[in-house]
């Protein structure tokens, strides 16, 4: 009875390893998808803040918050190679709005897989920026920008700049 | 004896229908993977196999490399078909781009390997010109004669790559390259840093060995 037992437990195991064989997905190195993202759409986003109540005429602070696309970094504000695009935010003239000063996050040390020694400094999933803004008095709809330059860890998007939208209101 | 036959029958059964399952598992994705690389035919981009492998599918493929003519970063005028009959590698790249650093000396060590069999890298930089401000030009065109020194980058580079990006489409991402054979074919294309192997494999293509 025992060896029975025994048998049908190697069986059930094997039928296992078959099923698990044969349901389980090839897999390579280079299969996570993840690693090569640089196909698909806009890598960054900004979350929030959409709108900002501060007092007119002095500077007040307003971290602002964006996301990046699983699988993608990009440049921090001060990358260690002078070639490299740094992440800068900016207001528009004439808006109403003005950056008193803009705190930018130290970016993490990241290398790339097949160059492991350069050190890259960048950004990854999420990051904020520490600003100090002045508004004018009124209602302000800023279209700020922020500029960066995006790869993932085998390619690089070109340059970009999205818009930030922020309602500022100055009182 | 009845029962154990019973028990073997049962489990070869199973057996038959999990390798069925799997059979038409694999058949699914296969024919998934064959829609996806045909629907990205006409447009270039990275598409997954059947191993979930990405591969830069780009409607140039086992076709003639458009022609261009582009200035040199002395001012130089270097056209494509002026390579006819050699085995040339077009080496989209970018001062700003990483991994487009870290190919390059693969690069320069594979041209000179391969110089004497006839073959030549042309690197078209993708770096954006503002041709209406001459000194912002000036300045543009100093950053990638600087970079191209630095890197050692001894064969023709070019600048405003970007004036491709219709003929080439697909340089949405760098580097890219593509790998002409010596009647002017695309025989090869890559998106993104592989390694020195991969560049030397589709060298050896692109030189018919």
């Amino acid at each position: 009875m025992r060896s029975l037992c025994a048998r049908r437990t190697r069986t059930i195991s094997l039928c296992a390893i078959v099923t698990v064989s044969l349901f389980a997905k090839a897999q390579s190195p280079l299969a996570d998808s993840s690693t090569r993202t640089i196909a698909h759409g806009a890598p960054i986003e900004y979350l929030y803040p959409e709108q900002v109540t501060i007092a007119a005429g002095k500077p007040r602070p307003v971290t602002l918050h964006f996301r990046i696309a699983p699988g993608f970094h990009i440049n921090s504000h001060t990358p260690k190679d002078s070639f490299l695009i740094p992440t800068t935010f900016s207001v528009p003239e004439g808006s109403g709005v003005r950056v008193e000063s803009a705190h930018y996050p130290d970016g993490a040390d990241f290398t790339l897989p097949l160059d492991p020694d350069t050190k890259l400094s960048v950004y990854s999933d999420e990051f904020a920026i520490d600003t100090q803004l002045v508004a004018e008095h009124g209602n302000h709809l800023v279209q700020a920008s922020l500029r960066y330059q995006a790869c993932d860890k085998t390619a690089c998007l070109p340059p970009k700049t999205i818009t930030v939208p922020i309602d500022v209101i100055g009182n | 004896m009845k029962r154990n036959t019973v028990v073997l029958g049962v489990v070869l059964l199973l057996l038959a229908v999990f390798a069925w399952a799997g059979w038409a598992n694999w058949q699914y994705r296969k024919q998934e993977a064959e829609k996806r690389l045909a629907a990205a035919a006409a447009k270039a981009e990275l598409v997954a196999d059947d191993a979930d492998i990405p591969h830069f599918v780009t409607p140039l493929m086992n076709k003639p490399a458009p022609d261009f003519t582009l200035e040199d970063v002395t001012g130089k005028k270097v056209s494509l078909d002026s390579y006819k009959g050699k085995a040339v590698l077009i080496n989209f790249w970018a001062t700003w781009c990483g991994p487009c650093k870290v190919e390059t000396p693969w690069l320069v060590e594979l041209r000179n390997q391969y110089a004497d069999k006839g073959f030549e890298i042309l690197g078209v930089s993708a770096d954006d010109l503002d041709f209406d401000d001459k000194a912002k030009l000036v300045e543009e065109k100093h950053d990638i004669q600087k970079f191209a020194q630095q890197e050692h980058m001894q064969y023709p580079v070019l600048i405003n790559g970007g004036s491709l990006d219709k003929p080439y489409a697909g340089l949405d991402a760098l580097p890219t390259s593509y790998f002409v054979d010596r009647s002017g074919n695309v025989v090869a294309a890559t998106l993104g840093l592989t390694s020195k192997d991969d560049i030397e494999g589709n060298i050896r293509k692109a030189l018919g060995e």
